[in-house]
């Protein structure tokens, strides 16, 4: 099904500017990994090591830009997906929470941002696919 | 609230893209909408009626009348 005009501009400035904030991710990543592994302990060497995270605040500026942009249905649909992709992850961290406490092994806190991600990913696409279905 | 916006684009002879285009929508909300799955904000409302060059009233109706 063809997309409008609307969906086109959306969807080309969250491209852009989506892949503006992770080439600046990656960018400090890189340069975190290459010059703030190596450096003596020292504030220096905290703020050379959260770097990266300018570029996630720039992702998450340009999530926020974009809901900004979509129309009311979808930003009602994607704000209602995030919220059940976060109440899923704080269901299952919380859960792994106590499996650690059983012996399950210790994960990154890295690992919460992963699941936020899937959950959000398996949301979407839960929903999408029963509102298709509906429609039928 | 029921609406009557898939019996009034069909008689444009529009998709739901060329009317999510006139609207500057989604096509997924205009599906949304002919579907009773969501409504409308008021000023999407109006500009639909203007659109179609009805009054909000004789394009949407509540499901039930209230007092």
């Amino acid at each position: 099904m063809a997309a409008s005009k609307h969906e086109k501009r959306v969807h080309t400035a969250y491209l852009r500017e989506m892949a503006g904030a992770f080439l600046v991710y990656a960018v400090l990543l890189m340069a975190s990994i290459r010059f703030g592994r190596p450096m003596d302990e020292s504030l220096l060497r905290i703020l050379v090591l959260l770097s990266p995270m300018i570029g996630f605040c720039l992702a998450l500026w340009a999530i926020a830009r974009h809901l900004g942009r979509v129309d009311e249905y979808l930003r009602r649909f994607l704000l209602e997906s995030f919220a059940l992709a976060a109440g899923l992850t704080a269901g299952l961290t919380f859960s792994y929470g106590f499996l650690e406490t059983a012996g399950y092994p210790r994960l990154s806190m890295f690992s919460v941002w992963m699941v936020l991600c899937g959950a959000t990913m398996l949301v979407c696409l839960v929903r999408s696919v029963h509102e298709k279905l509906q429609t039928r | 609230m029921k609406n009557r916006i898939r019996e009034l684009r069909a008689t444009q002879g529009w998709s739901q893209a060329d009317l999510a285009e006139r609207l500057d929508v989604s096509r997924q909300s205009v599906n949304a909408i002919e579907t009773g799955r969501y409504d409308p904000s008021l000023p999407l409302a109006f500009a639909i009626s203007r659109l179609f060059g009805l009054p909000v009233e004789a394009i949407f109706t509540p499901d039930q009348e209230t007092a």
